[in-house]
């Protein structure tokens, strides 16, 4: 076990020096990475996937910015919670605790259980979705991805889900390989990528808003943080995570960017509207072909299935956490009743919730959105003024320029975020506004 | 010595907001929080805070009363009246409402959610002390205002002697205290405990055990756990609990670490540990080599049973195990083997040599895990040595190594390790 050492000032010395940092640095990127990617692509869930598609099949190119704008935010988001993680070992829903006591845990809480219960609900529905497109009822599909989901985590070997877990990370390349299918003009998608499109339109500014908010969700804050705490990431290793931040929050971007692109240039070149992400599989295939069709629905299972693993665990997870219950899956039943009730209990009704005959999904997505958007904002300001906090981060707090950038940004998403629940309620609210304004 | 008289009991949650009046009925302010001291045998409160941007507190001897409506105090206020919070003073709500705590009765982390209080008086004087923590569900609705809702619960209570703030804020009484406490803990409790508290709190935790607890615990782990540990140590404390592990745990341990730290490591360490592990982090990965220790006891074949028993006692605390008696030469050729059964039932006059089992099944340090388990399983061993091609003893593999391969615990005590995917990469490499 002797270490080579190299003689240094001799010719070469340096560049080999060089080098070997470089991939011991590589290893130690390899070493923590995982948290922010994993979050990242599990924040492309069934909703988000749904909400690009018809981003880019009403719009066509124009919401590609605000695809950028999303990823700047969602990349500013995940870097504040994981780096409080990592400095501070703890969890989201803990340090909200001792900060900021029992009544306002309580309500995230509470808040958090309904919106991720919601959530669950629309994966298991993008489950449904993807099967029906290959044509398997969702009876079947879905009691036995909800039993697949709960045993995997209770019951099977580490080792097994987490190869689980990377094909269904690779699978959101299928939506990369079908956007280079369809042969967009790829001149124009630069372009519009790059240039901030506006149009006064009530309907355009709630797809806009609509596209930013389903990036940037609740869970996904509580959940990399946590997975950042888990994984032993301490101050020291947090320059490695905050690149496995960064580079989540770019294919998260990359990949619906290429969502927005495969149904701009088939959907809405040929001016078809849809309103979920089967409408979009469905039409893509006498559009683009059969193998466009199949691989955007293949990319939905995949997204659906890790949203549904990672959301009922990270919720039961944070819930007693905050509330001071036993919790983590080794431990036995008897010891944490209350963590492994919440844990069922999430995917039996989540999986329940799609097989309801006459509920219509629509709705619960749109409920579990408005939920989450009540969430957004004290979890927002929390995170944030958890992480500018001295005596909590020490030297790792914000500093002062990046606090500004945090709070205008926070600032920005929480007026979104009212904006857009607002509208939910009174549908012409939007359209008001902009009159509102044009007057003046 | 007086008699303790008990003037009320009360919940933190109950007096927190309360309204306090003086002895002319003219409100001064709301109960903000209570100053504690804890260098008795209780945490005594100090003060009430009155405002919130004072840093003034109102001493307990002043309490002429509480109840539903408030606080009454058996004074007319002035501002003269009032202390300041000293420095081994701390808030309750900074140090212990809402925070985890170790549950030393249980042996695990729990969330303070309400705290008890009595209000006594000795002698004519009175005062306030910390009685028990409420760590049930019960106390959690107290706080919201819905404790009726679970009037049928149980309170959770938990006696203060009975449990270890996280936040280090005791006098060294308490330190001392604690180090007896975890005497109590079953090591294999001490290391759950420590894989469940935050890096940042582990130290202090690590540090409040002696070397002889921490390597107990240490020892209780699974790798990756202790890596972790070893990691976050400051060199100095990791290379002595290195030192004294065994040196196959050592060696894995090590073997984990980046090349750097780990050199880092043994530089720091003792020469002769060192180098014994050093040793050991050259075999390949599953291997025998790899799984064994090279800790065993050696005894000459001219020894008599006697001689040897003795020799057992003062090696015996420090040895991995004792059940077998491995029979060497000068130049450490394994000759024979004998049971510790054998030993003690034989007449102390005989010889080792004439004692021992010569027909001894061995293994390889290349031979790979399977082949080991099998070893064992079809011997039904507690340990078998390892010897090279020459005879020559190089160490030992007991049962309990090879246990730990064969059935591996499930996972460590976080769910959320399910959604790392990457710790395949393994560390530092």
């Amino acid at each position: 076990m002797h270490g080579l050492t190299l003689p240094s000032g001799q010719d070469g010395g340096t560049n080999m020096n060089t080098l070997n940092s470089f991939w011991k640095r590589f290893g130690l990127f390899f070493a923590v990475m995982g948290p922010g990617i994993v979050t990242a692509f599990a924040d492309n869930d069934a909703g988000g996937i749904a909400t690009y598609a018809a981003a880019g099949a009403k719009y066509g190119y124009a919401l590609l910015f605000t695809m950028f704008v999303s990823t700047v935010c969602l990349a500013v988001a995940q870097e504040i919670s994981a780096r409080t993680g990592a400095v501070t070992g703890r969890g989201l829903s803990d340090l909200i605790r001792e900060q900021y006591g029992v009544k306002w845990t309580f309500f995230a809480m509470i808040v958090l259980l309904v919106a991720n219960l919601g959530t669950t609900a629309s994966e298991f529905s993008g489950i449904a979705t993807s099967f029906e497109i290959f044509g398997v009822s969702k009876y079947i599909s879905v009691p036995l991805a909800g039993l697949l989901v709960w045993w995997l985590v209770l019951k099977a070997s580490y080792e097994r889900t987490e190869k689980i877990f990377f094909v269904l990370c690779l699978t959101f390349f299928s939506y990369v390989v079908s956007g280079i299918m369809v042969n967009p003009p790829w001149g124009e998608v630069m372009k519009a990528s790059i240039t901030p499109s506006f149009s006064a339109d009530a309907e355009f500014l709630m797809m806009a808003i609509g596209v930013i908010g389903t990036t940037i969700t609740p869970w996904g804050q509580f959940y990399v943080q946590a997975s950042v705490v888990d994984k032993g990431i301490t101050a020291k290793d947090y320059i490695y995570t905050r690149w496995d931040v960064l580079i989540g929050s770019f294919f998260t971007g990359l990949i619906a960017f290429f969502i927005i692109v495969a149904t701009a240039a088939t959907l809405y070149v040929n001016d078809v509207s849809i309103e979920t992400a089967k409408d979009a599989a469905m039409a893509l295939a006498p559009l683009a072909g059969q193998y466009a069709s199949m691989l955007f629905a293949f990319g939905l299972l995949g997204a659906s299935m890790l949203a549904a693993f990672v959301l009922p665990l990270s919720t039961a997870y944070a819930v007693c956490e905050a509330l001071g219950f036993e919790r983590g899956v080794s431990k036995s039943y008897e010891e944490a009743p209350i963590f492994y009730g919440l844990y069922t209990a999430l995917i039996v009704l989540g999986a329940g919730l799609v097989l309801w005959p006459d509920l219509s999904l629509y709705k619960i997505m749109l409920a579990s959105q408005v939920v989450n958007g009540v969430l957004l904002p004290p979890i927002l300001i929390f995170m944030v003024l958890i992480a500018s906090n001295v005596n909590i981060m020490g030297k790792y707090a914000n500093s002062k320029w990046y606090n500004v950038v945090a709070w205008i940004f926070t600032v920005v998403l929480i007026v979104l975020t009212v904006m857009l629940l607002i509208s939910t309620f009174v549908p012409d609210f939007m359209q008001w506004l902009l009159e509102f304004f044009r007057v003046r | 010595m007086h008699a303790v008289k008990i003037l009320g009991e009360y919940y933190f949650s109950q007096l927190l907001g309360k309204p306090i009046y003086d002895a002319g009925n003219c409100r001064i302010g709301w109960v903000k929080d209570m100053a504690v001291r804890w260098d008795g045998v209780s945490p005594v409160v100090v003060g009430l805070k009155y405002a919130r941007k004072l840093p003034q507190l109102i001493p307990v001897r002043f309490i002429a009363g509480c109840d539903e409506k408030g606080i009454r105090l058996n004074i007319t206020f002035d501002a003269k009246h009032t202390v300041p919070l000293l420095e081994k003073e701390i808030y309750i709500s900074k140090w212990l409402l809402d925070k985890q705590i170790i549950d030393l009765q249980g042996s695990k982390l729990v969330r303070v959610n309400d705290i008890t209080l009595s209000w006594i008086s000795q002698a004519g004087e009175s005062a306030m002390v910390l009685v028990a923590v409420d760590t049930g569900i019960r106390g959690l609705f107290r706080r919201l205002g819905l404790e009726f809702l679970f009037k049928r619960f149980e309170n959770k209570l938990l006696g203060l002697q009975y449990m270890k703030p996280l936040e280090k804020r005791t006098s060294n009484l308490q330190l001392n205290r604690d180090k007896q406490q975890f005497e109590k803990l079953h090591p294999a409790d001490i290391a759950d405990l420590i894989e469940e508290i935050d890096y940042r709190h582990r130290a202090d935790f690590i540090d409040n055990l002696d070397d002889q607890q921490a390597i107990d615990a240490l020892a209780e782990m699974d790798l990756d756990t202790q890596v972790e540990i070893i990691e976050q140590l400051d060199t100095e404390r990791a290379s002595d609990l290195l030192e004294d592990l065994p040196p196959d745990e050592a060696a894995d341990i090590l073997g984990e670490l980046s090349d750097e730290k780990s050199e880092e490591l043994l530089q720091a360490m003792e020469t002769d540990d060192a180098e014994e592990v050093r040793e050991l982090m050259q075999y390949e990965e599953d291997t025998a080599g790899a799984l064994m220790t090279t800790e065993f006891i050696g005894f000459s074949s001219l020894l008599t049973a006697d001689q040897a028993i003795n020799r057992l006692r003062k090696l015996a605390p420090a040895a991995e195990t004792i059940y077998y008696l491995f029979i060497t030469d000068e130049a450490e050729h394994l000759q024979g083997v004998l049971s510790l059964r054998e030993l003690i039932v034989a007449s102390p006059e005989a010889t080792l040599g004439e004692l021992m089992n010569t027909k001894v099944v061995t293994v390889q340090p290349d031979d790979d895990h399977a082949k080991v388990a099998d070893v064992f399983r079809k011997y039904g061993l507690l340990a078998v040595p390892v010897v090279d091609d020459e005879q020559v003893m190089q160490g030992i593999i007991t049962v309990d190594d090879i246990l730990y391969i064969l059935i591996p615990e499930r996972t460590r005590s976080d769910g959320y390790a399910w959604f790392n995917i990457t710790q395949w990469a393994g560390r530092g490499h």
